[in-house]
């Protein structure tokens, strides 16, 4: 009853001073509407990175690759140790039971020639765990096989700016390209790979860049035998996330056996992501804490504004109380009064957050997205905002005694 | 008191009580006292009043300004506590009450009229009349057939939305008289109620409050003017903190 009364009063106290009531929203207003943009923004961007880790093979992906240790050490097989190497791959292929898929990689430059085109390009032998390792496939054709691998087949697979590049319109697919004077027959075309953060620049453009052919050919024509093959790195999947730390330790000790020393590295997406979210967290926390400071501003605002509309109106509570209003009555219609105010300030200030997100978003091409959780978020620091600055002038409006108040001009 | 022993009073001849007043009064003052401790000289504004009001009894209280006075109606209107003594209104001693406890009787039990009306500007004439009720808890239908009942008695019910700055100031009067009626009061407490008014107007005011007493309703008058004082049954003159004078 008398809640649905305070209320009453106080929206005719907002209507009533519109001009005044204006000034106390505005930074309950921009408070909310930055803790709006920030969380659309944030939110945005964790979407975003979520879908880059997929499309980019997932977060179970994890990497090798070498690492010398420039360190003097006398024992043999840390000598004899010429880092990553194809047997490794095999190794851990045959060994590690936290992982499901391993992708070795070799590369090295060499001229490629088709009709009158040629160019020195970047050769990468890769086998076929790769595709799905990178969720990146066949486009056209098919990509390396198991038995390509085995027979170190001369077959090659073009990345799409790569086939464009060659073969402009007609198809390469059954044509034979020149790599480093050598014929390779074409059997595949890869996908187009497309990934932006904003809209503008593909990240992922690299990958239209490839030319791949199996990994034991590349070694194989480099004069190396498949058992010391050196390669360069290794795309791994562990089988679990939730396994992750044990699967970067079971590659890290399989690759210990075989090398005796520690000349490689072994990192995981999951790792990653963790920092990530250490920074995520940080940008968070700078945004909430501006946020919350615009927040507190707005809430002083509030409260000076609570106060001179008190002063204002002493007579009134004067009268209010001499009628029978009790002190908690008192206490509640002008603690009502301030979170009504900044409730509505809050409400404004999601209309304001979504045009700050949009202008953001326009400006530097920074995708957001608002989501329930956020409106509602900011509709509840307002809330409080109003409930906390809102308690000073209600404790001073209840507490005032009556005689004193009538007498008041 | 144990329970065995409360038991045994209740179903033995009814007891003496000490805490009961002497008389069956409305109101019964005794030894009130009121100090306003202001550092080093502290003011004594009242120093010992006893008296006692009837039910029904119309009562003016005069006395010049700084007699006290005003302190004595703040205390029977429930808005101050005395310093020492004790007040019993309608068989409950609210001498020692909380602020709390006193903002319920204020609602229950008083009504009160001031000098300046202190209606609030921005209510309408019905939302004023409700007020008190608002206050009491009770519904807005009720609330509203009160407000218009007593609004009908002072005979203003056909101008129940305007607001406050759109009536004279008689009739602004009446709304507050209208405002402390809706409760049905045991005691209406008009301070000065015509000190704003020319005589005429004042005059129908008081003849307003002279219809209530008449109809029973207990009325408190605070006021500096022997021509009002005249009307009513009984005077009661304050002088230094202490009643001067009584006359019936």
């Amino acid at each position: 009853m008398i809640i649905f009364e305070s209320i009453i009063d106080g929206f005719r106290d907002i209507r009533d001073h519109f001009g005044r009531t204006m000034l106390q929203l505005l930074g309950i207003i921009l408070g909310a509407a930055s803790i709006v943009a920030t969380f659309s923004l944030s939110v945005a961007g964790k979407a975003a990175s979520m879908e880059f880790y997929r499309v980019s093979g997932g977060i179970q992906k994890m990497w090798v690759w070498d690492k010398p240790t420039g360190k003097v050490t006398l024992n043999a097989k840390a000598l004899a140790s010429k880092g990553l190497t194809y047997s490794d791959a095999l190794a851990i292929r045959r060994d590690a039971r936290e992982i499901d898929l391993v992708a070795p990689m070799a590369s090295q430059g060499a001229l490629v020639r088709y009709g009158h085109t040629e160019k020195s390009r970047e050769i990468s032998g890769v086998t076929p765990e790769y595709a799905p390792l990178t969720d990146f496939h066949a486009g056209s054709g098919r990509f390396l096989t198991d038995s390509d691998v085995a027979s170190a087949a001369r077959v090659v697979v073009l990345g799409s700016e790569r086939a464009a590049e060659f073969f402009g319109t007609d198809n390469p697919i059954g044509k034979t390209l020149t790599i480093g004077g050598t014929g390779y027959s074409v059997v595949g075309v890869m996908e187009e790979k497309y990934f932006s953060f904003d809209q503008k620049r593909n990240v992922l453009r690299w990958m239209n860049r490839q030319i791949y052919i199996p990994v034991t050919t590349l070694i194989t024509r480099r004069g190396e035998t498949l058992e010391h093959g050196k390669i360069d790195r290794m795309q791994t999947r562990m089988k679990s996330v939730k396994r992750s730390d044990e699967a970067v330790d079971e590659v890290a000790r399989i690759l210990m056996r075989e090398h005796g020393v520690k000349d490689y590295e072994v990192m995981s997406r999951v790792a990653n992501l963790r920092r990530n979210e250490q920074n995520n967290k940080m940008y968070d926390m700078t945004f909430m804490v501006c946020g919350i400071i615009s927040l507190l501003v707005g809430g002083i605002v509030v409260m000076n504004i609570q106060l001179a509309s008190f002063n204002e109106r002493v007579r009134e509570v004067g009268t209010r109380k001499a009628v029978g209003a009790s002190p908690a009555q008192i206490f509640f219609q002008f603690l009502s009064e301030s979170i009504l105010v900044s409730l509505f300030g809050g409400f404004m200030g999601l209309f304001v957050g979504r045009l700050f997100t949009q202008a953001i978003t326009s400006l530097i091409h920074q995708p957001a997205i608002v989501t329930m959780g956020t409106l509602v978020n900011a509709m509840i620091f307002a809330a409080g905002t109003g409930l906390v600055f809102g308690m000073y002038p209600a404790i001073r409006a209840s507490r005032l005694d009556p005689i004193v108040a009538l007498r008041t001009e | 008191m144990s329970a065995i022993f409360k038991y045994e009073v209740e179903t033995g001849p009814e007891p003496e009580m000490p805490e009961m007043p002497r008389e069956r009064a409305l109101i019964t003052l005794e030894q009130i006292s009121k100090v306003y401790d202001s550092g080093e000289n502290a003011v004594q504004a009242l120093r010992g009043i006893d008296t006692g009001i009837e039910a029904g009894q119309f009562v003016a209280i005069t006395g010049p300004s700084g007699s006290g006075k005003s302190t004595l109606m703040h205390i029977l209107g429930c808005l101050d506590s005395p310093s020492a003594g004790r007040y019993w209104l309608d068989g409950e001693d609210v001498a020692t009450l909380t602020s709390r406890e006193l903002a319920r009787i204020r609602n229950r039990k008083i009504g009160f009229v001031f000098q300046t009306f202190n209606l609030l500007p921005r209510a309408t004439i019905l939302k004023n009349v409700e007020l008190p009720l608002l206050y009491a808890g009770i519904g807005k239908d009720e609330r509203q057939e009160r407000a218009m009942k007593a609004l009908e008695r002072v005979g203003l019910n056909t101008r129940s939305k305007h607001r406050p700055n759109e009536l004279s100031g008689g009739q602004r009067q009446r709304v507050a008289i209208a405002r402390a009626l809706v409760n049905n009061p045991s005691l209406i407490l008009a301070d000065e109620p015509t000190g704003n008014l020319d005589t005429k107007t004042g005059s129908d005011i008081i003849r307003i409050f002279e219809e209530l007493a008449g109809s029973g309703q207990t009325i408190i008058l605070v006021t500096h003017d022997p021509s009002i004082a005249a009307r009513t049954e009984r005077r009661i003159r304050i002088v230094d903190g202490l009643i001067d004078t009584e006359s019936d």
